[in-house]
């Protein structure tokens, strides 16, 4: 990885700025997102330069790199959050603070001020252009990121870019992308705008989001796909900060930092196998084995990943399957066999002496596993319906049993009504998943 | 009392032996790979039984909230049978996965050439995947098999802490001490140590890189003699953190350099606690 993985100050609203900090290293990040604010590092106090020395030197000695962002919510008027922007009337606010965060990233040495446009419409266009122009001209030169903000004027990189290029390609202009926002608003996803933006790339967000909805959330959470845009900033040969942005998860900050920085790793070693694997698809029999410590709770859909990867480059991808099915562990095994519901159709034969295998075994994890949606498509019809019976005869709950509904039949449920009548001889409890699945049908 | 057990054969055990050893305090335990009484005859029966460590064993103590490690090789005693040291060939694989915490059970069973190879080559495994290293010693010739064990250890170039020679006794516990090895005692019903003997080698050696085991499997033995040695170390005066430092602490600290102990027990992933298991096969 060529970049440095950093957390946004923003998301310890609730910590004095140098805990915020200590907490931040010692969790493993080496660089911060410095939101400046009233409580943290205040642009307007009077010793602002004298505060800025001691945090570069508590920077320095803490090993941690640093941005500049300015979307605090009532630095500048207690009343309205986030007012004036530069599409407000009194945009010379919001420049007279933007060239003061120019000047305090100068004696941070941070890599950059980060801004964005603010709230308003397309006829404030050339206002936030001028807006532009005069942060630029004034203070220290220091590379600004513009940052496309759902619902604000410039909301997607486009934007960024048209502002940039009507501009003249100033220098020090350049790009801050939110990947959770690549998310939300733009059209394509956060790997292609990280690529789109390339070099102009000077500072990044980190977060997770759901398409549509301009909610920050923690990884796993939305819908990114983040091992593919960590992959994304390492083939652009970016080598600025990633910092994690949860602004709302400040009441739980230092947990949530350690969530996140889990999931970064997880996801940085899973951007790294994938690659390792579509350069050389022997790989695999190392890598897969390793998920399991490497990714943790996701490690199934790591797998899955792995074997995606493989498959597209192998030149025998079934004996590779059942390979890594003969030779692994049981977790192994459950991600081969939850696998198949995407490459099994390549070779559905092998596919299902894999799930016939897995539902001969009597571990859980691999009977669910094995009654995916390759089991509905092409496992034979008395084989599934004893997989199903033996759910009920483990204990393993019926959802796992993909497609159920539709493709209970006569006989399954005669079977199940036989277990109901044997339960009840023995004065046994029925299974409510199986009363479920009678009542269904009655 | 809390308990790792870090050398038993649960194989060979019921769930009763299960039940009893959670009730006891068995929290985690590494079962290493061995022969199976039955002498094995080709390298099949070895790689269905790593699966089965990494599998089915795993699984079935998760049941009982037991975290189920294990160390896998090949055992000395099959060392010397041609039809199966081809495993060899296999082990790496296996090596790499999650649960396998050491390479073992290593070392000498009749001290032949064949038995050095082996012995050999696992250290090397042991070197390139960065695990530790369970070493068996002897029941015959004790002493001189202990003494050659710390030879080949010291030429393999693995750091001692590294290294963990187990079925130790009163004859060999002493130049273990002095190369720096972590040294295991098996308590038996009959045979190798028992409570009381291993209580006086606590007072003579104290409890730095000293490890208690139940090592047992298909033979007369007991999985509960770790408890047991626990409670005849509180009666002969050891306090109470002594004892975690010998039962619990020292087996994490030596298997923990393999960076893989999960102390949490796999979670049963499927199953609903409330309608039962496959190892109970719908009964309640």
């Amino acid at each position: 990885m060529t970049f440095q993985l950093g957390y946004g100050t923003n998301g310890f609203a609730n910590h004095r700025l140098d805990d915020a900090l200590a907490v931040i290293a010692d969790l493993g990040y080496t660089a911060v997102a410095l939101t400046l604010d009233h409580h943290h590092l205040d642009p307007f106090a009077g010793d602002v330069v004298k505060q800025t020395d001691r945090l570069a030197a508590r920077l320095h000695e803490l090993g941690l790199g640093v941005v500049v962002e300015t979307g605090a919510r009532y630095l500048l008027d207690p009343r309205r959050k986030h007012h004036p922007t530069l599409v407000s009337s009194d945009q010379a606010v919001r420049v007279d603070f933007l060239v003061r965060a120019k000047q305090i990233a100068l004696d941070l040495g941070a890599d950059c001020v980060s801004f964005w446009s603010g709230v308003g419409s397309a006829d404030d266009w050339d206002h936030l252009r001028s807006g532009v122009a005069a942060v630029l001209e004034s203070g220290p030169g220091v590379p600004m990121g513009l940052e496309p903000e759902p619902g604000m004027v410039v909301q997607w990189l486009d934007q960024a870019l048209r502002l940039r290029t009507e501009l003249g390609n100033p220098e020090e202009l350049r790009i801050t992308l939110d990947v959770g926002h690549c998310v939300a608003v733009e059209p394509q996803d956060a790997a292609a705008c990280i690529r789109q933006a390339g070099e102009l790339l000077v500072n990044v967000q980190l977060d997770d989001m759901l398409p549509g909805v301009h909610e920050h959330l923690e990884f796993g959470e939305g819908q990114l796909d983040l091992p593919a845009t960590l992959a994304a900033l390492t083939g652009i040969g970016y080598t600025g900060v990633a910092a994690v942005e949860l602004p709302r998860h400040s009441h739980a900050a230092p947990d949530v930092a350690g969530r996140a920085l889990r999931a970064l790793r997880a996801a940085e070693w899973l951007a790294e196998a994938e690659r390792a694997v579509r350069a050389d698809p022997g790989a695999i029999d190392t890598l897969f084995p390793a998920a399991g410590r490497a990714v943790g709770a996701g490690q199934d859909a790591a797998r899955v990943r792995l074997l995606t990867a493989f498959a597209d480059v192998s030149g025998d991808p079934v004996d590779g399957l059942t390979r890594l099915y003969r030779y692994g562990t049981s977790a192994e095994r459950r991600g081969v066999l939850r696998g198949l519901a995407e490459l099994g159709d390549r070779a559905p034969a092998a596919g299902v002496a894999l799930v016939e295998d897995a539902l001969r075994s009597n571990e859980t994890d691999l009977v669910a596993a094995a009654l995916g949606p390759f089991a509905t498509r092409h496992l034979g019809r008395h084989a599934w319906r004893h997989g199903v019976l033996k759910c009920l005869f483990m204990g393993i709950p019926l959802t796992v049993v993909d497609g159920l509904d539709r493709h209970s039949d006569a006989e399954l449920l005669r079977m199940v009504a036989a277990f109901a009548d044997e339960r009840r001889a023995a004065g046994r409890p029925v299974p409510a998943d199986a009363l479920a699945l009678l009542g269904k049908a009655s | 009392m809390r308990i790792f057990d870090p050398h038993i054969h649960m194989t060979s055990r019921t769930t009763d032996d299960y039940e009893a050893m959670r009730d006891a305090g068995v929290r985690a335990l590494v079962e290493p790979a061995f022969w199976l009484g039955q002498p094995r005859t080709s390298v099949g029966s070895f790689v269905d039984y790593f699966d089965s460590l990494l599998g089915w064993e795993r699984f079935r103590a998760a049941q009982f909230g037991i975290a189920h490690h294990c160390a896998l090789a090949l055992n000395p005693k099959e060392a010397n049978d041609p039809r199966c040291t081809e495993v060899l060939d296999v082990l790496p694989r296996y090596l790499a996965k999650d649960g396998v915490v050491a390479v073992g059970e290593v070392g000498y069973d009749s001290m032949t050439q064949e038995e050095d190879d082996a012995f050999a080559r696992q250290l090397e495994l042991a070197l390139r995947h960065d695990l530790p290293v369970l070493v068996h010693t002897p029941h015959r010739d004790k002493q001189a098999g202990t003494k050659r064990t710390l030879d080949v250890v010291r030429e393999s170039g693995l750091a001692p802490h590294r290294v963990l020679v187990d079925h130790l006794n009163e004859t060999t516990v002493r130049m273990v001490a002095d190369a720096g090895c972590w040294m295991g005692f098996s308590v038996y019903p009959d045979t190798k140590m028992d409570e009381a003997r291993m209580v006086a080698l606590l007072a003579e050696y104290g409890t730095e890189r000293m490890l208690v085991n139940s090592a047992a499997d298909w033979g007369r033995s007991d999985p509960l003699k770790t408890h047991k040695t626990g409670l005849a170390m509180l009666d002969a005066g050891f306090g109470e953190s002594e004892v975690d430092t010998v039962l619990w602490h020292n087996p994490v600290e030596f298997y923990g350099q393999s960076g893989r102990l999960a102390l949490e027990p796999v979670a049963a992933g499927a199953v609903d606690a409330a309608t039962g298991s496959s190892v109970l096969r719908g009964e309640r």
